[in-house]
């Protein structure tokens, strides 16, 4: 167990490492000069020459790199261009918000996707279920930003009930929260409903049946329970995936997480502020699935004993 | 079903009807009504239903994006600002128009077309390349396995649309570009699919005798293994366009679409975004039911098919 954890927390330093890296040589790649975004007005080039001295970005991009790693491993990841604070006090400051985001979205996602997707799997193949179906795909057909939109117009311009964008109180969070949701239900629910599907018809469950076991039962401890596990590691990848930004929809709404964050971060140019934010929600998103995959043997018996037999 | 058929050059075949003990040709319990009722006739239905209700979805938008150029059109990059800011449904304006006077109805259809290319080359790349990958790597296993396996593990770690932005960043948002920006976004799905299928394909009997005809390994992938499975995977590769084009404008929205004054249908709602606060809700919503109109049909088709190929394959679920 202990080698296991340690080899998986090694893959994801090598991981977040290596997007980091991935993340630096672009950016230095990329046209556009960020010392012109912070020069005053007109710019001499003896001017943008200081700026880019300062930053350190006429060095060779190699040695730029190797700077930026003695710094790394000193706890330092640089000062943002922007801010003129260091670039991980930013992404912390906002990372707060993404992560209520991402947990609001996730508590919602498995409480209607998951009843949701058990009630397809047992009407399956009925006209209830068929219009239920159509309409998780339609779910997962709408772009996220134009659903934010279509709440805001909805919600915010005609009927007042929020306010349109930012955070400002705790009734902000709702119309973010439904637009992630929309999306996430109708994935996470087809896939409860396949996985149902397949456990239902299972023989197991026809024994348990002819014992007499209350439907409720069949249903929720019987196929349920086995079909939780994929269910599970579904939900952590997404949950995951949210702490990497859930960029749009940040932007749609002010929202002030890292994605809004790092969309801005990348319009000027500010390299340390965007190789932080990477640097913290890729750590993150990977310590969140390192966690799901901890949690399996807990969840399925069927794992603790492979385990013990290998 | 009980007619004899004799068919020239086979010997004939008898009237089952007329053999004794056969049930064909009598009333059987199991009634017609019945029949139509069971779980796999309704199955087949409902997969029918889908196809048909997502071709509709998708042909409402795709013939007339196709036939954009032909009908009779405004402009959509030059505007008469004399009519800006058009409702919906005025005189000449179907759909209205934004302020700065172009007709909204003609900027959604012309940017289709450059979603639709955009959606279909990006598709066609990765799939291709996702089908490649897989393939080989279900196939030979071994060493090209774990590179191509790594490959997939590590790019679902990144960030991607933050690198999908700044890729768009660093060489231009041209077509090109934004087309293998998407094919790179998508190719691990055709290539996961490929890989299982295959490895569940290559311990078939009759891979084992073409092994054994001498045929080489690549003949045998490409020309025996491959063919069988290329139904299932196509139907993920049409999944994918739908994903293509709601990436695409998704990148529009963001600005690393292609640029204006060339419509999208992010770079549309996008430059909508603004407005609707000041009482043009439909610059925003019109576009969107473009988009998820087309990406609807798309689904629906998909999964319809999915139904079928899955039903034909013998899998209940």
């Amino acid at each position: 167990m202990l080698t296991y954890v340690l080899k998986r927390v090694g893959q994801t330093v090598l991981t977040a490492f290596l997007a980091v890296a991935t993340v630096f040589v672009l950016l230095r790649m990329a046209p556009g000069d960020p010392a012109a975004n912070y020069a005053p007005p007109n710019p001499s080039s003896e001017q943008l020459e200081a700026i880019r001295q300062q930053f350190g970005l006429d060095q060779p991009i190699p040695v730029q790199f190797w700077t930026f790693l003695q710094h790394l491993f000193q706890g330092d990841v640089g000062t943002s261009f922007f801010f003129k604070r260091p670039a991980l006090d930013v992404v912390l400051e906002r990372l707060p918000y993404t992560i209520t985001l991402a947990v609001a979205a996730i508590v919602v996602t498995s409480v209607v996707a998951i009843p949701l997707g058990v009630w397809m799997a047992r009407r399956n193949n009925t006209a209830p279920e068929l219009g239920a179906n159509i309409g998780t795909i339609a779910g997962q057909s709408m772009p996220d930003f134009w659903i934010g939109f279509v709440l805001l117009i909805l919600f915010a311009v005609n009927l007042h009930w929020f306010a349109p964008s930012g955070f400002d109180s705790a009734t902000s969070i709702i119309l973010p929260t439904l637009t992630i949701a929309i999306l996430q239900i109708a994935l996470i629910s087809r896939l409860v409903r396949r996985e149902m599907v397949v456990n239902l018809a299972s023989p197991y469950l026809t024994v348990a049946r002819s014992r007499g076991v209350s439907e409720r039962a069949l249903t929720w401890r019987y196929a349920f329970a086995n079909a939780a596990l994929p269910v599970v590691t579904a939900l952590g990848t997404r949950f995951a995936a949210m702490l990497n930004g859930v960029v749009i929809v940040e932007v749609v709404f002010n929202w002030p997480g890292v994605g809004e964050l790092v969309v801005n971060a990348l319009k000027q140019r500010d390299f340390p502020l965007i190789q932080a934010t990477v640097l913290v929600t890729v750590l993150l998103a990977l310590a969140v699935q390192l966690l799901v995959d901890l949690l399996y043997p807990l969840m399925d018996p069927r794992v603790r004993l492979g385990e013990a037999s290998s | 079903m009980t007619t004899s058929t004799n068919l020239p050059g086979h010997p004939q075949v008898p009237n089952l009807a007329e053999v004794p003990g056969s049930i064909l040709g009598r009333d059987s319990a199991v009634t017609k009504v019945l029949l139509r009722r069971s779980a796999a006739a309704r199955r087949a239905r409902y997969s029918t239903v889908k196809i048909w209700v997502g071709a509709v979805c998708a042909g409402v938008v795709v013939i007339p994006v196709v036939l954009a150029n032909v009908l009779p059109l405004p402009d959509p990059i030059v505007g008469r600002l004399s009519e800006s800011s058009l409702p919906p449904f005025s005189a000449g304006h179907l759909l209205g128009t934004d302020p700065n006077g172009r007709d909204l109805l003609s900027r959604i259809l012309h940017g289709g077309q450059t979603s639709l290319v955009i959606g279909f080359l990006a598709i066609f790349v990765s799939g291709l390349f996702g089908i490649v990958a897989g393939a080989a790597a279900g196939y030979f296993g071994g060493w090209v396995d774990t590179i191509i396996s790594r490959l997939l593990e590590a790019q679902m770690a990144l960030p991607l649309l933050l690198m999908l932005l700044l890729v768009v960043a660093l060489f231009g948002p041209s077509i090109p570009v934004i087309t293998l920006v998407i094919a790179f976004a998508q190719w691990p799905e055709p290539a996961r699919i490929t890989r299982a299928l295959v490895l569940v394909e290559r311990e078939k009997p009759y891979v084992a005798a073409a092994r054994v005809l001498g045929l080489p390994k690549l003949s045998i992938l490409s020309r025996h293994v491959v063919p069988n499975i290329l139904q299932q995977v196509l139907v993920v590769v049409l999944l994918l366009l739908a994903q293509a084009v709601l990436l695409e404008s998704a990148l529009s929205f963001l600005g690393a679409g292609v640029q204006r004054p060339y419509p999208t249908w992010g770079g549309i709602i996008s430059d909508g975004r603004e407005l609707f606060v000041t009482g043009k809700p439909w610059l925003v919503t019109v576009p969107g039911v473009a988009i998820a109109l087309l990406v609807v049909g798309v689904n629906l088709v998909g999964d319809g098919l999915r139904d079928r190929v899955r039903r034909a394959k013998g899998d209940q679920t």
